[in-house]
């Protein structure tokens, strides 16, 4: 695979990148990939960050400035040469023919085969291997058209690990995946980082990414902002990422949180810490803001293990309930 | 992908359905020259009477040969179309080469009204020159535009405004004028001789010859040419070299035989079903024999064994293939999956 040790893999400079010159979807992008690293891709529907991935990759042409793949410009890379560098996996699952997911993962050999596309002992070695990688040797022999996209998915990101190649880039590779698959894979995907070779990804899933990324790469108000997530932490970037929606970023939980109107103060007590914080996230979610001081509305839980009431109690009325369900709709409905 | 033991079991049925069918598409016609008369011919213990001998070479053989060359050409050409758009619906006509032949064709027979010609140079060559502007056209349009779908629609189009002009020629034609075309239109396998074959046969079988080697082009090109692009393949180059050999293998089969419907689009489908396969190296050959033997058994049919009339081949490719792409739909159900 040859790996560049201290060399960039991309080096984007001062580049622009949009479907026509006068359709510029961001300009002045100054980013690096360097071996042995992962990095993903954030930024809000529409920001660009499949243009930017497509254009990194020669899909596209770059507008203005300069693009490099491996001290290369992707565009004027010889297409051959450039899938033995970089493979891709796009975000939309292709309408499959009926092939096995062997054969499939076969096809990212093809940069490395003769005319034919002939197999040879160490090309299905390397096709195994990948397949094995992403847990899918049990799939070998089924066909595409018969897997869920999540697993078509898998298939085709263990195709472009059967690419051998030192940069691989998805675009979305979570969106289809369920949230154990999800971590899983961008598990996989560190671990294939860790081989020495880099990943670039983007993604909605910033919590996952949290876990395993090297570098994000935030798109923000035309902009395109690169460093640590802890970095981009300090600059306060991801409150302001999502500012304007419903979610507000929690920085000390590194998660996100709805925003919601307020329903109010109520207190809460109780014996079970456990069936306390549940109860406080269910209040949390209603828009409710728990209290330790006295207020006017207190819910009281009581009872032990698997036998738990709670009572509502304020000037006006004390009512008992089984369950949070029932708790929480007598509370929408009371205000 | 090696091929399977199944598939060598297809491969070895089809090459014997073709050997079997070919011999009785020879021995089959209202005159009678039975095998042994052959053998003894061949092994030049007894001459086969003259008029006997032209019967072969001048009928008999040539309709042979245009039925090989058909049925092995039209439905590479539907393969191609199939994995470069991604649709088990194109055929070898969506580009509008089959209009383009026609349109050449509807010029000489209603244009100069000369039904003699029917059966002659002019009509082919007019028929052929059609199908070639067409190409042309398409390989201008195939440098300009990225997207394959916009060219997909492009054929559609040509192929409708052809269709459209050659409407009206047909409209202002006079009725024995109207006939000729019309009976073009339904193809036959019997016209093609001498001069023509050889130079059917010199333009078709160097063609197909050439698309056997990008196999592995063609698979590239099944996850649309995104991936292809992705995995080393050269998208553009691909596209002209599958768009020239179509037009070329298509546009000469209509240009000679007229236009013949239906094997071009089933006939890869029932090889896919057939091997359970989608590697074009397999693919590819194992269209080709079962193109072949699918068009000998459908001109078999054309001829109506014991009896002096003969049906339309276009006609007959249907109705012989339709109860087979029936029967292995119900059959298989995932068929239907590119």
């Amino acid at each position: 695979m040859g790996t560049l040790t201290g060399e960039k893999i991309v080096s984007l400079s001062d580049m622009a990148i949009g479907y026509a010159p006068d359709r510029v979807l961001l300009h002045g992008i100054n980013l690096t990939v360097m071996p042995g690293e992962m990095v993903a891709l954030a930024g809000r529907n529409g920001s660009g960050k499949s243009t930017l991935l497509k254009s990194l990759l020669g899909f596209l042409p770059v507008q203005e400035g300069d693009c490099q793949l491996f001290g290369m410009s992707p565009v004027t890379l010889d297409v051959r040469k450039r899938a033995r560098m970089v493979s891709y996996v796009s975000s939309r699952v292709p309408p499959m023919p009926s092939m096995s997911v062997r054969e499939l993962v076969a096809l990212g050999r093809m940069p490395h085969t003769g005319w034919t596309g002939r197999l040879d002992a160490s090309d299905r070695e390397r096709v195994m291997k990948s397949l094995k990688e992403m847990g899918m040797e049990g799939f070998s022999d089924r066909k595409v058209d018969e897997l869920s996209d999540g697993e078509r998915h898998k298939a085709m990101i263990a195709r472009a690990m059967a690419q051998d190649t030192c940069l691989m880039v998805l675009d979305e590779p979570t969106a289809f995946l369920d949230i154990p698959n999800k971590y899983a894979l961008i598990r996989i995907l560190g671990r294939y980082r860790d081989s020495g070779r880099s990943v670039v990804y983007s993604t909605h899933d910033l919590e996952s990414a949290w876990l395993w990324a090297d570098k994000f790469w935030v798109i923000h108000r035309g902009r395109i902002l690169e460093g640590a997530p802890e970095d981009l932490g300090i600059r306060h970037v991801f409150e302001e990422l999502f500012e304007d929606s419903a979610i507000t970023f929690d920085p000390s939980g590194r998660r996100f949180i709805p925003q919601l109107a307020s329903r109010g103060t109520v207190g809460l007590e109780g014996e079970s810490s456990e069936v306390l914080h549940w109860t406080r996230i269910a209040l949390e979610r209603m828009g409710f803001r728990i209290s330790e001081n006295p207020v006017s509305t207190t819910i009281l839980v009581s009872g032990s293990a698997g036998d738990h009431r709670w009572r509502l109690v304020s000037e006006r009325e004390e009512e008992t309930f089984p369950d949070i369900y029932s708790l929480a709709r007598y509370l929408i409905k009371a205000k | 992908m090696k091929p399977d033991s199944r598939s060598l079991l297809i491969f070895a049925l089809l090459a014997l359905l073709l050997v079997l069918l070919s011999l009785l598409d020879i021995r089959l016609g209202s005159v009678r020259i039975t095998f042994s008369e052959m053998l003894a011919h061949l092994s030049h213990k007894r001459s086969l009477s003259p008029e006997q001998l032209i019967i072969l070479k001048s009928f008999r053989l040539p309709r042979l040969a245009v039925a090989l060359l058909a049925g092995a050409a039209l439905p590479v050409c539907g393969l191609q179309m199939q994995t470069l758009f991604r649709n088990p619906l194109a055929g070898p006509y969506v580009l509008g080469i089959s209009s383009g032949a026609s349109f050449g064709a509807a010029v000489v027979v209603l244009g100069a009204g000369t039904a003699g010609m029917v059966a002659g140079w002019g009509l082919a060559l007019s028929s052929w020159v059609g199908a070639g502007l067409v190409m042309v056209l398409l390989l201008f349009v195939s440098f300009r535009i990225k997207d394959v779908m916009t060219i997909l629609i492009l054929g559609i189009m040509f192929s409708s405004g052809l269709n459209a002009v050659i409407s009206i020629m047909q409209y202002f034609s006079d009725a024995s004028a109207l006939k000729s075309f019309v009976i073009w239109s339904m193809g036959s396998l019997g016209n093609v001789t001498g001069g023509r074959l050889v130079l059917m046969s010199a333009t078709v079988v160097p063609v197909l010859a050439f698309t056997l080697l990008y196999p592995k082009m063609l698979n590239g090109m099944m996850l649309g040419e995104e991936y292809a692009l992705s995995m080393g393949i050269r998208v553009r180059r691909s596209r002209i070299i599958i768009f020239a050999t179509t037009s070329i293998l298509a546009g000469t089969i209509t240009a000679f035989c007229g236009p013949i419907g239906f094997i071009g689009i089933a006939v890869p489908h029932i090889t896919r079903t057939l091997l359970n396969r989608t590697d074009h190296r397999i693919l590819m050959p194992a269209t080709i024999l079962t193109g072949m033997v699918i068009m000998l058994f459908s001109d078999i049919v054309s001829q109506m064994p014991g009896s002096d009339r003969m049906l339309p081949i276009n006609a007959v490719t249907s109705l012989v293939g339709i109860p087979v792409v029936i029967w292995l739909v119900i059959l298989n159900r995932k068929s239907t999956s590119f």
